[in-house]
């Protein structure tokens, strides 16, 4: 049993340096990476969110003004009762003080349900806010920070992290607002009381201050400490959860599970310290509190003896310290979630601190009409700025021509893709669309005019008639089936329970993988854009299948400009311009007929497929 | 709740040790009024110093007390919940690990993420504060009463009749309450899940400018939430107001009936003080009230959740077992089953197989029959649909035949140890899967015992080796979550390398080449010729069956035909257009060329 006493004692505390904990001390320490937010900042941040509501937080004030003020007389009406009523002889109005009292007590009750139902409507507004605003903020950042982080990761921020400011919210500013006027008010009663023992409540202040900042400098970092660690726990489940068929197949689940194990340990390290840590603070409140209240008791005492003071004033003092110590107590652990809040908040921020997709520039324009032509000329692009993933590449596109890419995996076909529709922004070299230059084009607008089929086919949880409408959003019924069966996907749709309206878990199982291309195509189709960009739309479809399909695509191919990327070549014969690129670099271009002719890599990957063909 | 005690139990002892430092805490601040009408009368009235200076004294030692009591109380109820929570996930995330395929389908993935974190987070925080200071709520509020009555029974008893009231007002908010909390954290998942699949599909949603449809979508979700948490919260936020309500009154009815009573000398002035006193003790615990049903409400429902995936696919089927058994007893080295006595030799024989997935109607394979020898080539064709992942799938038994039977090596495979089946198999899915880290640790995710050599021949087989050497950090390159940094074809060759260092004695690869160039195509096959393991290839192109020793040709679940290149050329018509659509035209125009 003192073994397992001990254990309690036992956990190595995380390596952490101490920090800006303590809005008593000085910032210093460890900042977060990135943009260095101190910790006022954050709260100042916070208060943006909130401040939104001023009008209702100023009725929340009120009320809190109120009841604290409601809250300071109760005690001194019943100091007064036991003084002039019980003790004393005086009996004219006792009814009439009886039924202030609880008139007192009533309107408390009233003002502070006021006060905390208004505020969490408040709270829940501004997390609302800033969860959203959070979300549509991600939907504007660049996809090269999606390609940094794991996914999992970025969730906690707007669950975890949100949850944690969201608790402290509802409750504790309202209890930060009126600890801080209890605080004040109560003390100016004790003055007006008897300054002596004022002063001698006040001995334990110090000391109180002292032991806060002690503790909030270690606890501050502790908590961020832990919520980062609660984000790579969530990347951790997310990522393995969505591979659950690999670590299965794989049989690997002890191996994630170990791996699960440390991470788990590392919060529950985290989270061991700074529960522990922080749980000091009331302690350390409720023993000074005690020793105050010895203090005055014993003191006041003394006094009451040598009659300079009442027995009601020490009923009253002694109430009044608990009443002061008690904001204090609140303060310091409200102070403490707080401090989690803000280590949350903090998270929110790094990620509301990221540059967005360099925003359109100021004379950016959206285009109306979309011809089609499309020009790279000299473009190179690195993903690290290290090593060029594609160098020196230049073409031109007519309206409606096709443009097929070809080329072994890697030669940077699908990078040439995200570069048109700016995904990312070539390092040097211009990308005309219609002769300008695709950089002062709004996004929205040049993404606009293109309908993608992408290498790996999304499907959203939602009926098979939503995704296909995700092309269109006010497409009707019949152009949604119209769109199917032209991708050849109509047939399979009927035959499925539900039809149309099936409902597709978001892991997209039940449908293969050849289906889901199809019904890319088909939204693709219904979004009837300008240009039609297709990244191995058909791989995963039979060849069958895909001869039916291609009759449907040529006729949607007509008259857009159209970039194919294919590796069964027969399906880009017909194409107006083929692109061989390799290791990053455009080797040939022209027609099927004029690159069979010469001698290259055309050839080469021609002459392998026919002869892997043939034999 | 019960899963908080049974997980709880193990750490009892630093738990009951909370509660004792708790309860002395707690003994020294109800004794402080006592002492304080002993001042009073004793002391004040009787005019004797000594004893003031006695009592107060006693006062300060029992505040030193309560101190240390206090800061033990801190680490032990840290350690108590911290360690609680810890084994609570790892057992849940166990128990999802264990799931057969079929039963982790049935919860969302986001669902289960806020399961694991969200919801763990909320019992480990209110076992916390039950041990620090919420079980001191009712202490407080029961010692206060029951010192008022042995103070003076009469008006100790005011106060006592509130009790029942507060208690009986108290169940009905917490079920209340609760059923609403329940409510917020499933629409928690849904906003959950909204927005891992918007990061799954965020260049899908860039590329068709869905970013306005996508974040009103979301704004409807999470303004649900805000929603139901406002209701959830209005409701529990009603508890402190009503009670304090219910004592003030009580405190007004003792400073009634304590005027009438020392008028007729039954109570004294310190009893009367004493009573008032402990009065508004119990309103100061009280003050912590509304939280306390917050948390309680929340944790009931956060063990619901919890408690449902604990209680979600226990075993049904020796599949099941099997996935389970490695939680008890685990076996040495999954990820390479050649060490094991009898190793897999990769015999795959289909018997009458059909299979439909649990909780559909519609048959996905019927009555599929087919032999395999070690060492064999199986290519599988068929249409978009037709079931040709599926059929693969059963084999490392991701999902069960509904009938028919499949034997590895002569033995019903759901007889055999499923790590043992599965150590035996490098499957390589349709979809590219890869891991956060490094490129070597990909691989050898396959056979986490692999040596660089070993990764290294396997990258070579898959045709991965050259190009990963090119890179700046080359095996040490670290990959985003989905391996972004590299071209689909790359990723899906990494995933080829991870299932080939395995040496797996049968290999399934679920059209796993379609990124690839038909000369690089060549290459991998001709490498896994010499891998000399049973091989299932899913494949769209004929250049890649006429090399095969078995060719399945798959129409809507049903096996239409089965043979060699040459056979299947001569009987199927169904083969002879899938040749025809690939070969036709293209080769009239090559060979029109030559």
């Amino acid at each position: 049993m003192l073994k397992a006493l001990l254990e309690a004692f036992r956990h190595p505390k995380p390596d952490i340096e101490l920090g800006a904990g303590s809005g008593f001390g000085t910032p210093s320490g460890r900042k977060p990476k990135g943009k260095a937010k101190d910790w006022s900042g954050t709260l100042k941040r916070l208060w943006s969110y909130l401040a939104v509501r001023k009008a209702k937080l100023g009725l929340v004030l009120f009320m809190v003004i109120l009841s604290s003020g409601l809250s300071l007389l109760g005690p001194y009406m019943i100091g007064m009762a036991v003084d002039d009523y019980l003790e004393g002889a005086g009996g004219r109005s006792w009814g009439i003080f009886l039924g202030a009292l609880s008139l007192v007590y009533i309107l408390y009750s009233l003002t502070s349900w006021l006060q905390n139902i208004w505020m969490i409507e408040v709270a829940q507004e501004t997390i609302y806010r800033m969860r959203t605003e959070l979300f549509a903020y991600l939907h504007r950042l660049p996809i090269s920070f999606f390609n940094r982080r794991q996914q999992g990761e970025i969730m906690s921020r707007l669950t975890n992290d949100i949850e944690n400011v969201s608790s402290t919210l509802n409750s504790s500013a309202i209890q930060i607002f009126s600890s801080v006027l209890t605080l004040v008010g109560t003390v100016a009663v004790m003055l007006w009381l008897s300054p002596l023992l004022t002063l001698l409540t006040f001995i334990v202040v110090p000391l109180m201050l002292f032991g806060m900042r002690w503790i909030t400098r270690r606890t501050g970092p502790l908590f961020k400490e832990r919520q980062r660690n609660m984000g790579e726990l969530n990347g951790y489940i997310e990522e393995t959860l969505s591979g659950q068929r690999i670590i299965k197949a794989f049989s690997q689940e002890t191996r994630v599970i170990q791996g699960f194990r440390e991470r788990n340990n590392r919060i529950m390290l985290s989270g061991y310290w700074a529960q522990s840590i922080s749980g000091f603070i009331p302690k350390l409140m409720n023993g000074l509190n005690n020793l105050s209240f010895a203090i005055v008791a014993g003191v006041g005492g003394l006094l009451a003896i040598h009659g300079s003071i009442s027995v009601g004033v020490i009923l009253v003092f002694v109430e009044y310290t608990r009443q002061f110590t008690r904001p204090l107590n609140d303060l310091a652990n409200q102070w403490n979630t707080l401090l989690s809040a803000v280590a949350g908040a903090e998270r929110v921020f790094e990620v509301l601190d990221e540059e967005t997709e360099a925003s359109d520039e100021g004379a950016a324009i959206a285009l109306e009409h979309v011809a089609g032509a499309v020009q790279f000329s000299e473009v190179a692009f690195s993903y690290d700025g290290e090593g060029d993933t594609l160098q020196n590449i230049s073409f031109e596109a007519k309206p409606g021509e096709m443009i097929a890419l070809v080329g072994p995996t890697g030669a940077g076909k699908t990078t040439l893709i995200g570069l048109l529709s700016r995904f990312y922004d070539p390092s040097e070299g211009r990308i005309m669309i219609d002769g300008r230059d695709i950089t002062s084009i709004k996004r929205e607008s040049l993404r606009g005019h293109m309908a993608f089929v992408l290498q790996d086919s999304f499907l959203f949880k939602g009926s098979i008639r939503d995704n296909i409408r995700y092309g269109k959003l006010d497409a009707t019924d019949e152009e949604v089936e119209q769109a199917a069966k032209l991708a050849n996907a109509h047939s399979f749709i009927m035959r499925m329970p539900g039809g149309y309206d099936r409902m597709l878990s978001a892991d997209g199982s039940g449908i293969s993988q050849g289906q889901k291309q199809l019904l890319a195509i088909a939204r693709a189709i219904l979004a009837d854009p300008a240009m039609l960009i297709l990244d191995e739309a058909t791989s995963s479809i039979d060849t069958v299948t895909e001869v039916k399909i291609q009759e449907g695509l040529q006729a949607l191919m007509k008259g857009r400009t159209s970039f194919v990327i294919a590796h069964r070549l027969n399906t880009i014969r017909a194409a107006d311009r083929i692109l061989v690129l390799r290791g990053g670099r455009l080797i040939q271009q022209g027609s099927h007929e004029k690159l069979l002719q010469e001698e290259g890599l055309y050839q080469d990957l021609v002459q392998g497929q026919r002869k892997a063909a043939v034999n | 709740m019960d899963i908080i005690f049974s997980f709880l139990k193990k750490y009892r002892v630093a738990s009951i040790a909370a509660l004792v430092m708790m309860v002395i805490e707690l003994a020294v601040e109800l004794s402080q009024p006592l002492l304080i009408s002993k001042i009073i009368d004793d002391g004040i009235r009787e005019q004797k110093a000594s004893v003031v200076w006695l009592w107060g004294g006693v006062l300060i030692g029992s505040a030193v007390l309560a101190f240390i009591a206090g800061v033990l109380s801190s680490f032990l109820a840290s350690h108590a919940s911290q360690s609680f929570a810890f084994d609570l996930r790892d057992r849940l995330y166990e128990k999802v690990q264990g799931f057969t395929y079929e039963v982790f389908n049935r919860f969302a993935t986001s669902s289960l993420i806020t399961r694991l974190t969200v919801d763990v987070s909320q019992l480990q925080d209110t076992v916390f504060m039950s041990l620090r200071f919420m079980t001191r709520v009712p202490l407080v509020v029961l010692g206060s009463v029951i010192m008022a009555l042995v103070v003076h029974f009469k008006l100790g008893l005011l106060l006592a009749v509130t009790l029942p009231i507060l208690i009986v007002f108290l169940y009905w908010v917490m079920k209340k309450a609760s059923a609403l909390f329940r409510k917020v954290q499933n629409r928690l998942d849904g906003v959950n899940s909204v927005i891992q699949e918007n990061l799954t599909g965020i260049r899908l949603i860039r590329v068709f400018v869905r970013m306005g449809h996508e974040i009103g979508r979301f704004a409807n979700f999470s303004g649900n939430l805000m929603k139901t948490t406002i209701s959830a919260l209005r409701l529990t936020e009603t508890t402190m107001p009503f009670i304090l309500l219910i004592v003030n009154a009580a405190i007004v009815a003792v400073l009634w009936f304590g005027r009438v009573d020392i008028s007729t000398g039954s109570a004294t002035l310190g009893e009367t003080v004493a009573v008032i006193n402990y009065s508004l003790r119990t309103i100061g615990a009280l003050s912590a009230l509304s939280w306390i049903v917050v948390t309680f409400s929340r944790a009931r429902a956060s063990s619901q959740r919890i408690g449902e995936v604990m209680a979600a696919g226990n075993p049904a089927s020796d599949g099941t077992a099997g996935a389970l058994g490695f939680l008890s007893h685990a076996t040495p080295n999954p990820g390479n089953a050649n060490d094991s006595a009898a190793a897999i030799k990769g015999s795959v024989v289909f018997d009458g197989v059909s299979f439909r997935y649990p909780g559909s109607e519609i048959a996905v394979l019927e009555d599929v029959s087919f032999a395999v020898q070690p060492g064999q080539r199986v290519a599988i064709m068929g249409a978009t649909g037709s079931g040709k992942s599926s059929l693969v799938g059963l084999i490392p038994r991701l999902y069960e035949e509904s009938g028919g039977m499949i034997t590895v090596d002569g033995v019903n495979s759901a007889k055999l140890d499923l790590n043992k089946l599965r150590g035996a198999i490098g499957y390589v899915p349709q979809e590219v899967l890869l891991f956060s880290g490094t490129v070597r640790e990909n691989i050898a995710w396959g056979n986490e015992h692999a040596t660089q050599k070993e990764i290294e021949q396997a990258a070579a087989a898959a045709q991965i080796h050259e190009t990963i050497a090119n890179l700046p950090k080359g095996y040490d390159t670290l990959l985003g979550q989905r391996g972004v940094n590299l071209s689909g074809g790359q990723k899906q060759r990494l995933t080829i390398a991870r299932a080939l260092v395995r040496k797996p004695a049968i290999l399934i690869l679920d059209d796993s080449t379609s990124a690839l160039d038909a000369v690089t195509e060549g290459l991998l096959l001709q490498a896994l010729k010499e891998m000399s393991c049973t091989t299932f290839l899913i494949t769209q192109k004929i250049s890649s069956t006429v090399s095969a020793d078995l060719i399945l040709l798959l129409d809507e679940g049903r096996l239409i035909g089965r043979g060699s290149h040459a056979e299947l050329m001569a009987s199927s018509k169904l083969y002879r257009t899938i040749l025809e659509s690939q070969t036709g035209e293209a080769e009239q125009h090559v060979e029109s060329l030559t």
